[in-house]
């Protein structure tokens, strides 16, 4: 099968993309545009029909929507249908937030079992659907926060173990900078593969670890 | 204590704890005072309904109840109950062991009582034990997997025996809420072994989740000790969790009102007819009494008896269906259960049209059906004879649905 797409046009020519139901890490600091390459991302793998799952830890859906709109990415056509958010960040600041038909308010990032009820009733759905999906987490730096790090990645790894049975991509974005070496070096062995974004002088560079078609070299990204 | 009737009607004077959850609080009447329940859910599937449930039934049956909040704010915890129509009432009073995580501030109330540093775990021990010094009827932990997260199995275990202590000193019970991550099982088993009930909460799972179940593992306070079975559920929202039935099939001879009944019954009901005859199946959702059950009709009429195999497939329970006026039907309705294959299956049979003049009496039914002395009858009626149509499913009394789904549900559980 084809990978998928990430609208990135040296990224998909030198490494054909991601690969369906492979778990990648996605590392970067703050300006590394880990954003707008999940952005990017979720406009190519839904115009390509992938189905979506996105877990939104840092911003409340609204936020995002609006960011996607911003970026020109018209996500609306997607909503509810293909494209499912899981928002576990607007509780925290309005408590009595509301679910629609593309958005879950979850009950914030301590409540992992609620994330993974949310998770796999999402997934049930767009398999039975014969979708092929994608779970994207914007980003575990925020769980890591609120929770002990053990607590974490055993919430990962039940999620990827849902995710491989059921064939899910799953992708992971993590802010590098905000987390001891020990907690990255975890993430990395609890993923298949590994994409690392900078910036430097202005531009944008990635590299990739654990595919079939590996970059090992820093590679500008546009 | 006041017995629990379950199906037969709930009491509307319950003084001690129940679950509020169909098939739980008839098998295990309640939630007895000085008892531990945990309720252990695998991840895919959670338990954050069963506690709503639970805290809703006691709230509003006038048990004070006390909810150790770790895993949400008090808010956003409430927003939830909402959602599943479990809204809050005076009787309920909250530790909120979340805010002070988050940073965000949480001022104290009437209702609520905030631990300052849920990282000192000496903090929310104290705070929570003396809490349940002020005549709590039952108090729920959401949850307490994620108190030997946040701590460790050490101070889980310790916690839970302190709890244990004060519930049994001061007449109270506790409901533990735990999502099972798959930790150490020697850490879980010490858990485990001083819970006076153990329920187990789980989906059935391959690529994607067909169904979710509920178990009793262990009860220490029912005597005979049923072996519990599992049951399938279904979390509503708003509704809570729904003990459910798949299938139960509808049969009959024709014209003896399997359609009417099924509408009656259910409040969505939808038939594929021509002219008030049934030619392919009805089908309709039952609520009742915490209970949710998928009913589905076969048509009477001999042209369609094809499909009937089919249609009797999976099925787990049967109404039969008879029009009381009509015995010379008699011997089709049980060819009928034999052609669905359901023979033998739990079966309440229903004297229909029993308004109607020439209507036989119960016992020259059953003779006439050949019925077995262990076979429920129930006779309906149609709710208003003057509004009886012929190409139209009639709607039938409420008394005489009521007493056949109480009747089935409880041979099925
Ligand atoms: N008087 C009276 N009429 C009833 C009663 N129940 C149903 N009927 C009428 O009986 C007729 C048949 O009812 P249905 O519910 O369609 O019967 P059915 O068993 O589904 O019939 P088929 O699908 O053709 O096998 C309709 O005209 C109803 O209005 C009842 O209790 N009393
Ligand atoms: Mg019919």
């Amino acid at each position: 099968m084809e990978g998928i797409k990430t609208g990135f046009k040296n990224f998909d020519e030198l490494t054909n993309g991601l690969d369906y139901r492979k778990v990648y890490a996605l590392f970067g600091d703050k300006e590394s545009g880990k954003e707008q390459f999940i952005y990017k991302l979720v406009q190519s793998a839904l115009s390509a029909k992938n189905a979506i799952v996105y877990v939104l830890t840092s911003k409340s859906y609204s936020e995002l929507i609006t960011e996607f709109n911003s970026r020109g990415i018209n996500i609306n056509p997607y909503l509810g249908a293909d494209f499912r958010i899981l928002d576990d960040f607007s509780r925290t600041n309005s408590p009595s937030a509301t679910d629609n038909s593309y958005a879950k308010i979850l009950n914030g990032p301590l409540d992992l079992t609620g994330l993974s009820v949310s998770l796999s009733s999402a997934n049930s759905d767009f398999v039975k659907d014969a979708k092929p999906v994608i779970n994207i987490f914007d980003n575990l730096s925020n769980l890591l926060i609120y929770n002990n790090p053990v607590t974490v990645y055993r919430f990962l790894q039940f999620v990827v173990g849902k995710a491989k049975l059921a064939g899910i991509t799953t992708i992971f974005s993590i802010d590098v900078a905000m987390h001891p070496p020990e907690v990255i070096e975890t993430i990395k062995n609890i993923s298949d593969a590994v994409i690392d974004l900078k910036l430097q002088e202005g531009k944008r560079y990635f590299k990739l670890s654990g595919t079939s078609k590996e970059v090992l070299q820093f590679k500008e990204i546009e | 204590m006041i017995e629990y009737k379950g199906l037969d009607g709930i009491t509307d004077k319950d003084f001690d704890p129940y679950f509020g959850i169909a098939k739980l609080d008839e098998q295990l009447k309640g939630i007895p005072s000085k008892k531990v329940v945990l309720i252990s859910a695998s991840p895919s599937v959670g338990n954050e309904v069963f506690g709503y449930q639970i805290i809703h039934k006691n709230i509003t049956s006038g048990v004070k109840v006390l909810v150790f909040l770790n895993r949400t704010s008090p808010q956003s915890y409430l927003t939830e109950m909402k959602e599943y129509d479990f809204p809050a009432n005076e009787n309920l009073f909250i530790i909120d062991a979340y805010s002070g995580i988050t940073g965000i501030k949480s001022d104290e109330t009437d209702h609520i009582r905030v631990i300052g540093n849920p990282y000192d775990k000496e903090e929310v021990r104290t705070k929570v034990l003396k809490e349940l010094g002020n005549g709590y009827g039952l108090l729920v932990i959401d949850s307490f997997s994620l108190l030997a997260d946040f701590f460790d199995f050490s101070f889980a275990t310790s916690f839970m025996n302190d709890i244990k202590k004060e519930v049994v000193s001061k007449d109270s019970a506790a409901v533990l809420l735990f999502t099972d991550w798959g930790y150490e099982k020697q850490n879980v088993d010490k858990l485990l072994s001083n819970v006076n009930s153990t329920i187990e909460v789980k989906g059935i799972e391959k690529r994607v989740i067909f169904g979710q179940y509920f178990a009793v593992l262990k009860c220490d306070w029912i005597e005979e000790n049923p072996a519990f079975s599992s049951v399938l559920f279904k979390a509503m929202k708003p509704g809570g969790i729904k003990v459910y039935f798949p299938k139960i099939l509808v049969t009959g001879p024709t014209d003896a009102g399997k359609s009417s009944f099924i509408h009656s019954a259910s409040k969505n009901a939808v038939s594929v007819d021509k002219l008030g005859g049934t030619i392919a199946l009805d089908h309709g959702t039952v609520d009742f009494q915490g209970y949710r059950a998928d009913l589905f009709g076969t048509p009477g009429q001999e042209r369609f008896d094809p499909l009937l195999k089919m249609l009797g497939g999976e099925a787990i329970g049967v109404f039969l269906v008879v029009d009381s006026t009509k015995p010379e039907q008699f011997p089709r309705a049980v060819e009928m259960l034999r052609k669905t294959e359901t023979y033998g299956l739990p079966v309440v049979v229903i004297a229909n049209k029993s308004d109607l003049d020439g209507a036989l009496k119960k016992e020259e039914i059953r003779e006439k059906l050949h019925l077995d002395s262990a076979i429920i009858l129930i006779q309906t009626v149609a709710e208003d004879l003057s509004k009886v149509d012929p190409n139209e499913p009639t709607k039938l009394k409420e008394a005489g649905i009521n007493e056949a789904l109480s009747a089935l549900f409880k041979q099925l559980t």
